[in-house]
């Protein structure tokens, strides 16, 4: 059963995928149609495989040779994650049905992402490393042609570019990692690498794991790579929510939790760990701040939230890390998804032109609050309790300077959430902007995230069941969701983190009250330009990794293009030469 | 080295072999090229043929010498005929000339 499930995760979207391509753009309300019933089908399947949830292959194809089994492993871990791809892929797409009404190619469109969300799952389901790097790597392609997909705006197209340039450097790590791991076990089983870990010699084990870390940090716009995802957001909406938000970006922190067992061991694996994923927290959250673009905003919070997931898994907490990239998901995609109504609505993302929106679309006002609240780490809404339990497991078990930057992270989160949601909603309108409510399909689907945004967290205790009954190596205790609750309520981070919060609330209000409201010239304003032309315009300085990429690249073809004399017997000599050297190897047998 | 009759037969693929190479290096001219491929392939066929012989099985080697011949008549059919749009094209034949591919 569950092997048939995780076959159809992976084949039902392709293959909606595929017939969406062969029905061509003529007709789109058969493309619409298509799209959500494969979507909203694998969603439904994907919750049915949390039941069958196990820690056995549920697939075993053999490959054979070289590449070993195909297997598909339904554990905790896995399931969790595929469920979330395919749940928010459905509604992502169910949102589309507004968001992209009368775009002219909306096959491409609604093709990729039921390629994505097929790759996605194959990626967390996989329990083979060469075809999780396969799957992998389908997932950056997408993301790739979605960030592009307004193909005659040179800023998606280099957005596009950078984010694959980006992602590739990542996935050299992986395969790297991968490679080395083979090299000695002879196998690309997850299993047996989890399993053999000890026996690997230290500096190839340290070279998979940095490898690996390499390969999180740049899939998960982790800081030194945290640059690409700020200009990802050129992409529509619903890519946004889904790719960007939900689940692509969370491949990098599924990597570090599935092998955190395997590297837990390695000398500086764990503090690299916590120090990425605090740099990115930190870093992100100062650059939310200075936002002006509302997709932008979100961007920077979700690098810094991936910060909080990363941070997590570098202190051990590695159920703390799923639980908030599961409430991360539900509550991020709501925020991308709601903006992206009044972004549609309005038809500008500039923040500084919006104001006073709230009265006029209260439903999406309502459900972006809900989503911010969320966001903030407010109680009761399903961010609260994760984050503090993040907090909680880097109170008992890590460096206590990293949770002091985290709990500042955690006040900065609140400070830039309020302030992106008054400039939005509240205040004055400062521009006269048309303004229409949003369609039907936009609101079942923000309405159904503002619910789990509101529960999820209610889910604690089944999932860390799931997880501590499928997951042999990771050792993660079983606890209740009320243990859970009690746990946050009555530790000492929690009320600590919450004090910040409101003083990061409260800041906001000093601001907000003092002479000069924000858009104008103002000492927050002032003080904020400088900052933002200094560094964050340049991400801190490490926008120039992607421009070196890029000048290398140019470079060596610039080199390269010496060979192309484009004259007929140099390519013959070129040919001749070639054939005398494969001769000579087999007549060595090489 | 005693001379036998297959002996003879190699010397002369491999002769036909190094001209059709050297002809090709050194050739500018489009129908030449054509030519001296000409030359690079009997060679191809003379060494199926005498494949055939010492493996005792003639029949085999002849019969894909014969396909050999269909094929080669196809290359240089379609060869002449792009010699005769290239000199259309661009006035010459002279491949030195003919050099828009480079980078």
């Amino acid at each position: 059963m569950a092997g048939t499930l995780s076959v159809l995760l992976i084949g039902l979207p392709w293959l909606g995928a595929l017939l969406v391509w062969l029905s061509g753009d003529a007709r789109p309300k058969i493309l619409h149609i298509l799209a959500v019933g494969t979507s909203v089908s694998a969603g439904l399947l994907s919750l049915i495989l949390l039941a069958f949830a196990g820690s056995q292959p549920a697939v075993n194809f053999k490959f054979g040779g070289w590449f070993g089994d195909f297997t598909l492993v339904a554990d905790g871990l896995g399931a969790t994650l595929a469920a979330v791809a395919c749940v928010v892929g459905s509604l992502a797409v169910i949102y589309s049905v507004d968001y992209m009404q009368g775009e002219a190619q909306l096959r491409r469109y609604y093709a990729f992402i039921l390629l994505f969300i097929g790759a996605m799952t194959g990626l967390v389901l996989s329990g083979n490393l060469f075809f999780t790097f396969f799957f992998w790597e389908i997932t950056a392609l997408c993301s790739y042609a979605l960030i592009s997909y307004y193909n005659d705006d040179p800023k998606a197209v280099s957005g596009g570019m950078k984010a694959l340039i980006i992602t590739q450097v990542g996935g050299v790590g992986l395969l790297a990692g991968a490679l080395a791991a083979f090299s000695n076990l002879g196998s690309f089983q997850i299993a047996d690498l989890l399993k053999g870990a000890t026996s690997i010699p230290a500096g190839l084990l340290a070279f998979i794991a940095y490898g690996f870390l390499l390969a999180a940090a740049a899939k998960s716009a982790q800081f030194p790579f945290h640059t690409w995802l700020p200009d990802a957001m050129e992409a529509p909406t619903p890519v946004s929510a889904l790719i960007h938000a939900a689940t692509m970006v969370n491949a990098g922190v599924y990597l570090l939790a599935r092998f955190y067992p395997a590297f837990a061991q390695v000398p500086g694996w764990t503090l690299a760990v916590t120090l990425v994923g605090m740099l990115s927290a930190l870093t992100a959250g100062l650059m939310a701040l200075t936002a002006t673009d509302l997709k932008r905003a979100l961007a920077y919070s979700t690098v810094s939230q991936l910060g909080y997931m990363v941070y997590a898994i570098g202190v051990g907490g590695v159920f703390a890390s799923q639980f908030h990239l599961l409430n991360h998901a539900v509550f991020k995609a709501l925020l991308f998804l709601s903006a992206g109504a009044v972004i549609h609505s309005v038809g500008t993302r500039d923040m500084r032109k919006m104001g006073g929106l709230g009265s006029k679309m209260p439903f999406i006002r309502n459900v972006f609050i809900i989503g911010a609240l969320a966001l903030a780490g407010v109680p009761i809404f399903n961010g609260f309790w994760s984050k503090e339990f993040i907090l909680e497991a880097g109170l008992k078990q890590g460096p206590v300077w990293a949770f002091g930057f985290m709990l500042f992270g955690a006040g900065l989160t609140a400070f830039y959430t309020i302030r992106m949601t008054w400039l939005v909603f509240y205040g004055q309108p400062r521009e006269q902007l048309h303004v229409h409510d949003s369609g039907l399909a936009m609101k079942i689907s923000t309405g159904l995230l503002a619910t789990g945004a509101l529960t999820t967290w209610l889910l604690a205790g089944p999932l860390s069941g799931l997880m501590s009954g499928s997951l042999p190596y990771h050792a993660i205790e079983p606890i209740s969701t009320i243990n859970l609750v009690m746990d946050v309520l009555t530790g000492a981070g929690t009320w600590l983190a919450l004090i910040i919060l409101l003083v990061g609330a409260g800041l906001w209000v000093v601001v907000q009250r003092s002479p000069n409201p924000i858009p104008q010239a103002h000492w927050f304003t002032e003080l904020m330009g400088t900052f933002h032309e200094e560094l964050v315009s340049s991400s801190f300085g490490f926008e120039w990794l992607n421009q070196q990429v890029v000048a290398a690249v140019k470079k060596s073809a610039a080199v390269l293009q010496k060979t192309q004399t484009g004259e007929l017997n140099w390519n013959i000599l070129g040919i001749i030469i070639a054939l005398l050297a494969v001769l000579v190897m087999l007549f060595w047998g090489v | 080295m005693n001379i036998s009759p297959l002996n003879v037969v190699l010397l002369v693929i491999i002769g036909l072999l190094a001209v059709g190479i050297y002809g090709l290096l050194i050739t500018r001219n489009l129908i030449k090229i054509v030519l001296v491929l000409q030359i690079l392939v009997k060679s191809a066929m003379l060494a199926l043929v005498l494949a055939g012989k010492v493996g005792n099985n003639l029949g085999l080697g002849q019969s894909l010498a014969a396909t050999v011949i269909v094929a080669d008549t196809v290359v240089a059919v379609v060869g002449l005929a792009l010699a005769v749009q290239v000199r259309r094209r661009f006035g010459t034949l002279d491949v030195a000339d003919i050099s828009t591919l480079r980078g």
